[in-house]
This record gives C-alpha cells, sequence and structure tokens, in this order.
C-alpha cells in the first residue's frame, strides 16, 4: 500500500510560523517598530532562502538591518538571494553568522567586503548573476521563503503603493508569495488612501512603517558639469558612426558620463546632422536627468524604467506621453520587464567598461572586488530568441562576414553592442590590458569563472579617442584583434599595432579615425552640450526636475 | 622625490611646418598639463622638455610627442610641458590643441 | 589666443584663469604680466616633487575698459586649487601696486584727469587660501595682498569677481572681505573656513559638506546678496560680469566706499548688529535669514531663475 503524501507541507509550514508570528501582527497587518526583530524570528527558520529587496536604487534598509538583530543562535545558515548587497548590513548577517551563502546579481559599495568574506569562509557565494537571470532562478530554484521588501505606502488594509520606484518588487513578491512564501514590507507612510495599488494587500502579510524613509541612491544622475572634451569627442564619433550610420532606434544608456554626453549632444550636434526622429526614439532607460533637452526638443517617443531617479517624479508626471505613468499620475517602473526589453527589444546597448582585453572581452571587475553585473550583460548581448526584424539589426547582421559558418545562407540580425571607453582611465589605468583583472578576483574569491560584463563575440563596437572599430566586420578573431590594437592609443596593447595593418583596416571601413568619420577633435568643445550645468537641467524641465541636494550648486 | 625632467630630441620625418609665434595652452589641472611651443632654430629638429611628477613613462612620452610631431610635420620647435599625470591621450589633445591655436 | 567675441557668450564658471582675464577687458588689449612665456616657478613646489605652472597658478596683467586702464589678478583653481604660494603671491602684490603707482603717476602729470581714466583693480578669486606646500610664504602673500589694498585704498578701486568651481575660501575669503566692492554669480562661493573643514571639525550633523544645496544656500551668491557681502549678482557669463566691471568702471573711486563692508567706525558698528542678530535669531539655516529679510519663501526663491530672483529678492538690513 501506497504511503499517505503530504501535498501541502509548505502551506502547513507558513500557517505555523504564522500562527507564531500572529501576536506581533495588529489590524491592518501592522507591525510596531519594537516588535520588526521578534517577528523575524519567529517566521525566518534556519536555513531559510531570505531575499532583502535592494538594487542599485531603493533599498529595505530598516529590515534588512533588523534582520542583523535576530539571534544567530536561532536564525543562521540563511541563503540571502537578492538583487544587490550594497548595504553594509547586506554584509553583516554574514559577519554574524546569520547567513552563510549568497545569491546575488550587484555589488555596490560592499564589492570588497564579499571579496574577503568569500576568502574567509564567511560567505559561501552561489552564484553572480544578471538581474534577469536572478529573476528567473527566484521561479526555479532560488525562490525566496521570506522576503523582506519596500514601498512608499501601505493603506490600512496592507496594499501597496510602491510608486516611482516600483522596480524588483512585483518580481520578488509574485515568485515568494504564490509559492506560500511570506512577504513583509517596510513602508515610509501608512494612509487612508494610496494613489494607487501597486502590490495587493493578500499578497503581503506583515507591513511596518519604518523610522526613516528608505534610502535611494541617485545613480543614474550625472552633473554634465564634469563631462568633458574627451567624452564629447566620443559621443559625436558614437553618433555619427553609430547611431547615424544604423539609424538605431531602440536604445539602452548604460550608466556613466559618455552617455550623458551623447544625450546632452542629441539637441545640438546630433540635429546638424539630421538624426532626430532617425535615431534614440525608444529607449529602455531610467529617467535620466540628462534626458530632459532630448525630451523636451521632441527626440523620444517612449522611455521605459527599470526604476525611478531621484528628483525626476514632477517632470516624468509631466511627461506621460513618454514615460509610462499609472492612472494616479506617478511612473511605473518595473526592473523585471525593462529588463525584458532589453534583452529581447533592444537594437543597441552602448556603455562604458573598466578593462578590455586584446579579444574583446570587458570587465568591470578589480582584483578585489566582487562588483557583480547588474542588468548590463542582458543587454549588451545579442538576444539568441528575437525572432522580429528592424533596419539597424538587420544591418549590424548582414555586416558580420562569419554568419553564414553557421547558419549558411540565412539572413539573421545583430544587436548593436557598444563599448565606448578611452584609452586611459582614471589614473592612468590602461582601459586595455592582456589580461582581465577579472581572473585574478576569479581566483582570489575562488569563483568558477573570471566575471566578463560582455563577452566578446557580442561586442560589435568599440569606440575610443583613436577611433571607432567596427568588431562586426571582422571576419575573424585575428582582425577582430588588429581592430581592437588599432584604436588601442599609447596602451601596451595598442603600441603592438602595425600601422600598415591599421591602414588596410581603414580602408575596409573596420576602423574609422575621427578624421575617417570627418570629426575634428578640437571641434569637440563643452560648448556642444545642451546642458552644462545641474541649474541648465532644471531650466529645461520648466523647474519640474527637482535635483538632490548633492547635485545642486546654486 | 624631486620632480623628474625629461629631455630628447626628435625630427619629423617630412619636417616642414615652422611655427610663426610661441603659443602656450593648458592648464596643470589634476590628470592634465600645460604646453609651450615656441619657434627655435634646431635645424629642422624638435626639442622636448617634460616636467612631470611621475616618473617611468619616458618611452610613452617619446612615442606620444614623435607622433605629434610627424603627423603635425613639425620643424624648428622647442616644446616645453609642465605635467600633472595626463594620460596619454590627454597629451596629444592638449598638443594638438596647442597647435590649432597658433593658426587661430 | 582664444576668441575674445566667443569668450564672452562662455561660462565664467567654466572659463579658466586666462580666459576670464582675457574676456573682463575690452578685445585686444589685454597685456600679461609674469606671464608663462617668463617661467615664473615655485621652487617649493620643484623641491617637493610636486606638478609646477609656468605662471604659478594667477594671471596677471593689464588691459582696458574704455578709458581705464584695468589691472587684473585672476587665480586658477584647476591648479592645485588656486592655493596661494609665493610667486604667485608676489605677482598679486605687485599688480596691485602697480596700479597704485600707475595711478598716481597719471595724476602727477595730469591732476584734471577724468576718473574714467584711472585705474581699477580687479581680481577673479579661484581659491582654497595658503598653499600648504609654502605655508608661510602663502600666509605671508596674504596679508601682503591686504597691505597692498590699504595702499590702494581711496586711489584705485579694488573689485572682486567670485563665480568659478573653487570660490573664494580661507584666508582669500579674507582678502576678498576686504576689497572695495564684490561682484558674484550664483555659481560663486565665497567663505572663511570650507564646507570639509567645518564637517571634519564639527561633525555632519552640524555641517554635511557633501550637501551641495546645504553648501551653496550657505556660501553661495544667492545667500551672499541676500546678506550684502557681496554687492552685485550677475549672470554666470564672462560678459555679464564684464558688463558689472564695466559699470564700475564710470564710478571715481571716492565712491567705491558705498560698497565697501569693513574699514569704518560706521562699518564696524553694522558688523556687530549682524552678530547681535545672529545671536538673537539663532538661525539653523541660511533660509531663516532670508525669512528674517522679508523673503516670504525662501526655497522657492532659492530655486528661481537667478534673473527672478534678482527681481524679487529682499536684502537683510541691519
Amino acid at each position: 500500500m501506497k504511503a499517505e503524501r503530504q501535498w501541502n507541507t509548505l502551506e502547513r509550514d507558513t500557517a505555523q510560523r504564522m500562527e507564531a508570528a500572529a501576536r506581533f501582527i495588529g489590524p491592518g497587518k501592522q507591525v510596531k517598530v519594537e516588535d520588526v526583530v521578534p517577528l523575524l524570528e519567529a517566521v525566518v527558520r534556519p536555513g531559510d532562502k531570505v531575499n532583502v529587496e535592494g538594487n542599485n536604487q531603493k533599498q529595505a534598509d530598516f529590515l534588512a538591518e533588523a534582520l542583523c538583530k535576530v539571534d544567530p543562535a536561532k536564525i543562521h545558515d540563511l541563503h540571502m538571494v537578492q538583487s544587490s548587497v550594497p548595504l553594509a548590513a547586506h554584509l553583516d548577517v554574514f559577519e554574524k553568522g546569520i547567513a552563510k551563502k549568497l545569491d546575488f546579481a550587484f555589488g555596490g559599495p560592499q564589492s570588497g567586503r564579499v571579496a574577503k568574506f568569500i576568502r574567509e569562509g564567511k560567505l559561501e557565494l552561489g552564484a553572480i548573476h544578471t538581474y534577469l537571470e536572478l529573476f528567473g532562478r527566484y521561479c526555479l530554484d532560488l525562490t525566496p521563503r521570506v522576503s523582506l521588501i519596500c514601498a512608499y505606502e501601505a493603506d490600512r488594509e496592507g496594499n501597496l503603493y510602491t510608486g516611482f520606484n516600483t522596480e524588483d518588487t512585483p518580481v520578488i513578491v509574485e515568485a515568494t508569495k504564490f509559492r506560500k512564501g511570506i512577504v513583509i514590507a517596510q513602508v515610509n507612510k501608512i494612509v487612508d488612501k494610496l494613489p494607487r495599488v501597486d502590490i495587493p494587500a493578500d499578497w503581503i502579510d506583515a507591513v511596518v512603517q519604518s523610522p526613516k524613509p528608505f534610502f535611494i541612491e541617485p545613480l543614474f544622475t550625472r552633473d554634465p558639469g564634469l563631462v568633458t572634451e574627451r567624452h564629447i569627442l566620443l559621443a559625436m564619433m558614437c553618433l555619427k558612426g553609430i547611431y547615424g550610420e544604423y539609424g538605431v532606434k531602440r536604445i539602452n544608456h548604460g550608466i556613466g558620463f559618455l552617455t550623458s554626453a551623447i544625450e546632452l549632444l542629441l539637441p545640438t550636434y546630433g540635429e546638424e546632422l539630421g538624426l532626430k526622429g532617425k535615431t534614440c526614439t525608444q529607449m529602455v532607460l531610467n529617467p535620466h536627468p540628462t534626458m530632459i533637452p532630448a525630451i523636451e526638443s521632441g527626440w523620444v517617443e517612449a522611455i521605459y524604467c527599470f526604476g525611478g531617479e531621484l528628483g525626476m517624479e514632477d517632470y516624468v508626471r509631466a511627461r506621460s506621453d513618454v514615460f509610462f505613468t499609472g492612472p494616479d499620475g506617478s511612473l511605473r517602473s518595473n526592473r523585471a520587464l525593462a529588463q525584458t526589453a532589453g534583452h529581447y527589444a533592444l537594437d543597441m546597448f552602448i556603455g562604458s567598461t573598466l578593462q578590455i582585453d586584446q579579444y574583446g572581452n570587458s570587465s568591470t571587475a578589480t582584483a578585489n572586488r566582487v562588483a557583480g553585473f547588474g542588468g548590463a550583460p542582458n543587454m549588451g548581448c545579442d538576444a539568441k530568441g528575437r525572432r522580429h526584424s528592424t533596419d539597424s539589426w538587420l544591418k549590424c547582421g548582414r555586416e558580420v562576414p562569419s554568419m553564414n559558418e553557421l547558419i549558411g545562407d540565412m539572413p539573421r540580425g545583430k544587436r548593436l553592442v557598444v563599448q565606448g571607453m578611452e584609452t586611459f582611465g582614471e589614473g592612468r589605468a590602461p582601459a586595455f590590458v592582456d589580461r582581465l583583472d577579472a581572473w585574478k578576483l576569479a581566483e582570489n574569491a575562488k569563483l568558477d569563472l573570471p566575471p566578463v560584463m560582455i563577452y566578446g563575440d557580442d561586442v560589435t563596437h568599440l569606440v575610443t579617442e583613436e577611433g571607432i572599430a567596427y568588431l562586426n566586420r571582422c571576419a575573424n578573431l585575428d582582425t577582430r584583434m588588429a581592430a581592437i590594437r588599432a584604436v588601442a592609443g599609447y596602451t601596451e596593447i595598442g603600441l603592438r599595432a602595425k600601422p600598415e595593418e591599421t591602414k588596410r583596416l581603414r580602408d575596409d571601413g573596420i576602423v574609422k579615425t575621427p578624421e575617417d568619420l570627418g570629426i575634428d577633435p578640437d571641434t569637440a568643445t563643452r560648448d556642444r552640450l545642451a546642458a552644462r550645468n545641474m541649474r541648465d537641467l532644471v531650466d529645461w524641465s520648466g523647474g519640474l526636475y527637482n535635483p538632490p541636494a548633492r547635485f545642486r550648486n546654486w | 622625490m624631486a620632480l623628474n625632467t625629461l629631455e630628447f630630441d626628435c625630427k619629423a620625418e617630412a619636417a616642414s611646418v615652422r611655427l610663426a609665434a610661441p603659443v602656450h595652452y593648458g592648464v596643470v589641472g589634476s590628470g592634465d598639463l600645460e604646453v609651450i611651443l615656441e619657434p627655435c632654430d634646431l635645424g629642422g629638429g624638435v626639442k622636448v622638455k617634460v616636467t612631470t611628477p611621475i616618473s617611468g613613462f619616458d618611452a610613452v612620452w617619446r612615442k606620444v610627442v614623435e607622433t605629434f610631431v610627424n603627423r603635425a610635420r613639425l620643424a624648428d620647435v622647442a616644446i616645453d610641458i609642465n605635467d600633472n599625470n595626463a594620460s596619454p591621450a590627454v597629451v596629444s589633445m592638449r598638443l594638438q590643441q596647442a597647435l590649432a591655436e597658433t593658426a587661430a | 589666443m582664444p576668441n575674445w567675441s566667443k569668450l564672452q557668450t562662455r561660462s565664467f564658471l567654466e572659463s579658466s584663469a586666462r580666459e576670464r582675464a582675457l574676456g573682463l577687458v575690452d578685445e585686444g588689449t589685454f597685456t600679461e604680466l609674469a606671464g608663462p612665456f617668463d617661467r615664473m616657478s615655485s621652487p617649493h613646489l620643484v623641491a617637493l616633487g610636486e606638478a609646477v605652472e609656468f605662471d604659478d597658478g594667477v594671471v596677471t596683467g593689464v588691459g582696458r575698459i574704455g578709458k581705464r586702464p584695468v589691472f587684473v589678478i585672476s587665480q586658477e583653481g584647476r591648479f592645485i586649487g588656486g592655493a596661494v604660494g609665493e610667486v604667485g603671491g608676489a605677482k598679486m602684490v605687485t599688480t596691485i601696486d602697480l596700479a597704485v603707482a600707475f595711478a598716481e603717476e597719471l595724476r602727477a602729470a595730469n591732476p584734471k584727469i577724468a576718473a574714467d581714466e584711472l585705474p581699477l583693480v580687479a581680481i577673479s578669486f579661484e581659491t582654497g587660501g595658503v598653499r600648504l606646500h609654502e605655508s608661510n610664504a602663502g600666509l605671508l602673500a596674504h596679508a601682503e595682498v591686504m597691505d597692498a589694498f590699504q595702499r590702494a585704498r581711496g586711489k584705485v578701486p579694488v573689485v572682486a569677481l567670485i563665480g568659478s568651481r573653487i570660490g573664494c575660501f580661507g584666508g582669500m575669503g579674507f582678502v576678498a572681505a576686504a576689497t572695495d566692492v564684490i561682484v558674484m554669480s550664483e555659481f560663486g562661493r565665497l567663505g572663511l573656513t570650507g564646507p570639509e573643514v567645518i564637517e571634519e571639525e564639527m561633525g555632519k550633523d552640524e555641517f554635511d559638506a557633501s550637501n551641495r544645496a546645504l553648501v551653496y544656500r550657505t556660501t553661495g551668491g544667492r545667500h551672499k546678496y541676500i546678506m550684502g557681502d557681496c554687492n552685485f549678482l550677475v549672470d554666470d557669463r564672462v560678459a555679464a560680469f564684464r558688463a558689472q566691471v564695466a559699470e564700475l568702471c564710470r564710478l571715481p573711486v571716492a565712491d567705491f566706499e558705498q560698497f565697501r563692508r569693513i574699514g569704518s567706525a560706521a562699518l564696524v558698528e553694522k558688523q556687530m548688529r549682524l552678530v547681535a542678530l545672529a545671536a538673537e535669531m539663532q538661525p539653523k539655516d541660511a533660509y531663516d535669514v532670508w525669512r528674517r529679510a522679508g523673503n516670504n519663501d525662501p526655497a522657492g526663491l532659492g530655486d528661481a531663475p537667478v534673473d527672478d530672483f534678482r527681481k524679487q529678492a529682499q536684502r537683510l538690513s541691519v
């Protein structure tokens, strides 16, 4: 006779935990600040997979700190599964023996400690993911048993308003709650009526009004005052030699001053080149303040956001033709959906990197910091599952001479993946290296793989002050390496370039110098920027942009 | 820990461009430099002096300046640079800008 | 040489010391004195292995605005934060003395010479004060500049221009306060102890130096305008600074007394009334003082375009 199997053990376990927690949870699922630690001790069990919400922008910081205060004798060996670990508290749980294992996507300011803890055996690393990859695993083998999330407001029933900074919340809650997990939210305020409901109350188990509003980092704000002439030269080359050349419409801009410079040149140099309406019409992008002049000049039709950006609330609300906003008028950002759009629907990703090797592999890892990936690799790659076509995608694919070696005469496009950087970075560190520091990190932190942000075969264009290398036009690795050398300037790799080889590449249109592109570097001046300081951005926005205190210089 | 001075001579392959007047360009900011280009009878050659707190990049300095001199086909010019850890890319750009200034 | 007309439209904040000097006076009139070709660098920096600049970070020279000879001193913030050392300090002092000597010479030659034909000194400050690498010489330079101001008083007006990145702090904050008239832009900052030093000494709760909005509403041009620490608040354009100096150029030297903050018994009394007001008010924020001056919406005023600010701002009177 077959033994009777229990088919709802998860449900029963959750019920038990919630029963133990019942005395801390009042009407409207509300929990008092002083009861949060005992609540966590009641609902979390040793060995649980636990998610603390936070990414490169918003943080469930109060709950992260509360988790550090639980008794390690009661709660230990937790397996943290979370987007990022930028707060000290995220690593303190490992120091205190509350948590043991970590699966994450982005390190942030704590990435030095992550590497150190791995070396010291305080932290067992599962894997470093991209956001989308980690979200995927929430639905497979890394489903959180308990998730600690954050929202702006809750109402008296426990419905949540995540508003402008919705970001990762929906995917975390969905994966947790629908597998009988427990979701606890910290909110800035409890109100009678929410502007809109982003997460329904019956997906939430407990709500606490945190003593301080949750921390949020204005990570995508770049002061135009810090854009240099070199950024502008690179940006001009990108606009003429790539944006214009391919007519790329659907784009993500990585974080950094090169892309800020591009954004600030759209209404000036971009307009001169006649590119308005032909490029940058749809973007997957946080509400970058440096996009304001281009938006105001009518360049952009639509922007979908991963997250919010501090100070852009009113501007976004007033530009609902461009941004995705709720019935209440505020932005709805969603990292999982934005990353999906970024992976499948973009024609181009452009960003900067710290290091690139002689084959074109690039990484932001340094020898002693586990920085993680965030979302860049999902966009900085060719989405093999893509089946729809656009002109720029087709053109980029047509230019790949080796395409037919794998799929015969079948036509196929390719995403443009552009890496732009100066040949030497901060403190004269060469951007081009024989061997990425990622190898050393892999050794130091006992990783299976050197963390590569973008693999060489995905990079289609490399831009430095020396010129653009059209890597997608290279027939084989030897040619790619020669093209990389040709734009590597005075780095050791660049010094190996042979003048006759570089000339041949230029003749073949595989390498284009500023001169080949018809750009005089002396004209790469700050006068070209549509906004030269934060104040200009405020003025462009008609006073709607409200920069965070640290960016105000008036 | 004194300042390093690097001095060398070079000669452009097709040296033919002479300066009408001396020019000064740039500011010695962090990661930046200033340069003086002065006409100077050197039998068609170019004399270079670099003053910098950084040592160990002599070969790169030579390469960067020689490339500039060759491209601009400069003759009979003294180049005097005060550097504060400028990258080779910045050096090339400033030299080019200084030269453009003479034409302006 | 940069194109003069183009310089006029440039941001003063973004302009180098030499561009500011050149753009301030009439086109083609600027003659640089002890310029880069003279190669007067700091011997102290050489000994310490620190980068040097041919002009030691200070541009000095003379030009004209209309008929008036204008002696210009312009500090370069990108070179060691505009910190003042021995050579740069000596260049400042000598320029002021040259202006005074020239004024006396002109008056001796023509006692009836028109006011707008006599020299004026304009100093574009961009400095954190003394250059620590040559501290004694640098400190001495501060005192010598102050002395030179005393020699110039009543003979040659001295105008301070503050609108560059570093602002004007440290000992040079005192020096600027001792000039006859101060012209700022909203991006200019003027103070004694720099924000970072205050935070270091008093703690982040007292003053958070990373909070730029706080730093600017405590030391920035708008606040200084309301406080009366600066006389004129102009747009961030080389042309705007130039226009203000040109307007001042029309005034005889005696008229500059009205702009001063220090230097008479009456002004000392006024400063004392200000101290008493501070003691009485115990302001927690610059905006408290703005409100006291009669500005009902300080935050709105702080954020308004600078033109509206000039029209609406009520200035503190004590």
